[in-house]
């Protein structure tokens, strides 16, 4: 059960309000175990879907509501650092104030959006995991049709966010100056990790890792192992913080 | 179907089961007949999952399980600038996907899944870049095993709502809206040319931004959102742990934290944003290949059946037929595919012609007979 403990984790270790927007994974695989010594193969094969389905709506429901929130995050963000630089100044401590928590704000809202494309991303995986369960133990052949279906709805449609983030990082590139950064700051800023979005990402990071980590029955249709190179650093984030990550 | 020029939106419906309305109640009497026929609420879809289980011996798993599943948390952090369908008993926020989820959970009392609409259905997928319903079908299925359909994410597409078929009742006049920044562009302007975000109206901007399929609904929801933040901006990590200080203030009581130090950490946390994002996008895309290859391999596995089949019929047409789409999916065929090397199995007539006609009733039994057949065969 291991994408079963490593989404158990994350769902632990996510954004509180979307820790009940994810996969029922745990309870579709005890009903496709269910469904393996069922007799009434269809009847269940049906419910089986409808759950499945339910799932899906659930899933398409969250992910439109918070790609609506950013679009409209997005804009006010960029409206806002607009206004900042087009008014007077009262001083330049409070231009510098603003700008940091501007810097801050945008920073943290590039992480939400990725969060979401995680959430999307995860709970395919755990779609196409739990259908492929369902095909092995029933002899069905409910896998292949069905993540087709699966495919073309919105929450496995990202392009929109990951078009904003990568919005968001250009507006990012502008916005912070580009200057040699001294060890010692590198160091303050790992430091930094244990706290809000910059967590969640760094936990999200790892978790995709271990997920894609060979499983038993990796096959050519499986993916591959995810090759970071800063595996270390990361991994050294999460040991580092110095706010325990749950 | 006139829009004005470049807004667009997507309008997205979804079938009645609104997962997120699995109200649990300690004192839910269950219902003893077939789990999901005639469920009318969120309240009975959850009792049927119950049901299923208590109906097959699992009632010593069953409470702890399903205290998983459809345990929720009361007190849920709804943010009002992130409104979020929650089950919970204080849900009394008259927002309007309360009204929406309840017409969307009328439906008709059909057991028999539309196997049609589940399965294989490319004429959705083919069909010109439209956003489209996937409505209850008026032979009277249960419109609970709808899966939401195509919603192409690029701007510039045009908006046309189908028509809702009758057993669909009153669900087809709110969809769901999949917001762009185009259309929110267009909600911008509109707001501003009636005054603002807190003079503007909601009927007042629907008629200005004159788009088809967009409902008061949507407008309303949307304004709702716009307004919170507005003057709410960016709470920073709106959603995590808890709310931040800005980062001026961000000290543990031991060091200071320099701006630049702040400033260095954020530089860092983008990073490790991007590259998730990174890993994330190609990490789809494998995804999608994998399925597209499955997807072909299945083709091709079909054809080949198909053409063996064919073969013993004297119907040269289809034989014909069979060819040249074998031909043609082969040249067209993605680039780099990894066949499995495995035998071809010809499946006995019958079980073939089943598949291909895709009788709903029967096509279950065959599709098994046909993998038991296959894995009986199949070396690997």
């Amino acid at each position: 059960m291991k994408f079963g403990k490593r989404l158990k984790q994350h769902v632990e270790e996510t954004l509180p309000g979307w820790r009940d927007m994810y996969l029922n994974y745990k309870d579709l695989k005890k009903l496709v175990r269910l469904i393996s010594s069922s007799l009434e193969y269809g009847k269940s094969e049906a419910e089986f879907v409808y759950l499945l389905n339910n799932e899906i709506d659930k899933f398409n429901v969250f992910f439109m509501e918070q790609e609506e929130d950013f679009i409209i995050r997005h804009k006010e963000l960029q409206q806002r650092i607009k206004r900042v630089n087009e008014s007077e100044p009262s001083s330049q401590e409070e231009y510098e104030e603003e700008m940091a928590r501007i810097r801050k704000d945008i920073v943290d809202f590039h992480g939400e959006m990725v969060l979401l494309v995680n959430y999307s991303n995860i709970n395919y995986t755990g779609m196409a995991k739990i259908l492929k369960k369902y095909d092995k133990r029933t002899g069905g052949l409910l896998r292949l049709p069905f993540i087709q279906k699966v495919l073309e709805q919105p929450f496995f449609t990202t392009e929109l966010v990951s078009k904003l983030v990568k919005e968001c990082e250009t507006i990012i590139d502008e916005l912070f100056p580009t200057t040699v950064v001294a060890v010692e700051m590198k160091e303050a800023a790992i430091t930094m990790v244990g706290e809000g979005i910059f967590k969640n990402t760094v936990a999200a990071l790892m978790t995709m890792k271990e997920i894609r980590k060979g499983s038993s029955t990796q096959s050519h249709f499986s993916l591959p192992a995810l090759s970071l190179p800063d595996t270390e650093l990361i991994r050294s984030f999460q040991l580092n913080s110095p706010i325990p990550t749950i | 179907m006139s829009l004005t020029n470049g807004t667009t939106g997507h309008i997205v419906s979804s079938s009645s089961g609104l997962s997120t309305n699995l109200h649990i109640s300690s004192e839910e009497t269950c219902l003893k007949k077939a789990p999901f026929v005639n469920q009318s609420s969120g309240v009975l879809r959850a009792t049927a999952f119950r049901d299923y289980m208590k109906e097959n011996n699992t009632i010593s798993w069953c409470t702890d399980s399903l205290s998983d599943f459809l345990d929720y948390p009361e007190n849920i952090p709804i943010q009002s600038s992130n409104v979020q369908i929650m089950p919970s008993e204080d849900v009394s926020k008259p927002n309007d996907w309360q009204d929406w989820a309840d017409q969307l959970i009328t439906e008709d009392d059909g057991v028999t899944p539309n196997w049609n609409e589940i399965l294989v259905d490319t004429a959705v997928a083919d069909q010109t870049p439209k956003m489209e319903y996937h409505v209850g079908k008026s032979s009277g299925t249960s419109l609970s095993l709808q899966v939401n359909s195509l919603v192409p994410a690029s701007p510039g597409e045009v908006c046309t709502p189908v028509t809702p078929s009758p057993s669909s009742c009153g669900s087809q006049s709110k969809p769901r809206m999949r917001w762009t920044p185009e259309l929110h562009e267009a909600f911008v302007e509109a707001v501003n040319k009636l005054g603002g975000s807190e003079r503007a109206t909601p009927k007042g901007v629907l008629k200005l931004m004159k788009v088809e399929g967009l409902t008061i609904y949507h407008v309303k929801s949307h304004l709702q959102k716009y307004r919170t933040a507005r003057y709410k901006p960016e709470p920073s990590a709106e959603g995590a742990s808890e709310k931040k200080p800005t980062p001026t203030q961000d000290l543990s009581s031991l060091d200071l934290k320099t701006s630049s130090e702040i400033t260095e950490a954020l530089r860092l946390q983008v990073e490790v944003q991007k590259r998730l994002h990174e890993q994330l996008e190609i990490q789809k895309n494998l995804q999608m290949r994998i399925e597209e290859q499955g997807r072909y391999l299945q083709m091709i596995f079909e054809k080949q059946c198909k053409f063996g089949i064919d073969a013993f019929q004297p119907a040269s047409s289809t034989q014909e037929k069979s060819e040249t789409e074998l031909t043609n999916e082969i040249s067209s065929s993605p680039a780099r595919v990894k066949t499995e090397s495995g035998p071809i199995i010809v499946m006995s007539p019958s079980s073939e012609k089943q598949e291909e006609e895709r009788d709903p009733s029967e096509s279950q039994p065959s599709k098994r007979a046909k993998l038991n057949e296959s894995s009986s065969t199949e070396s690997s």
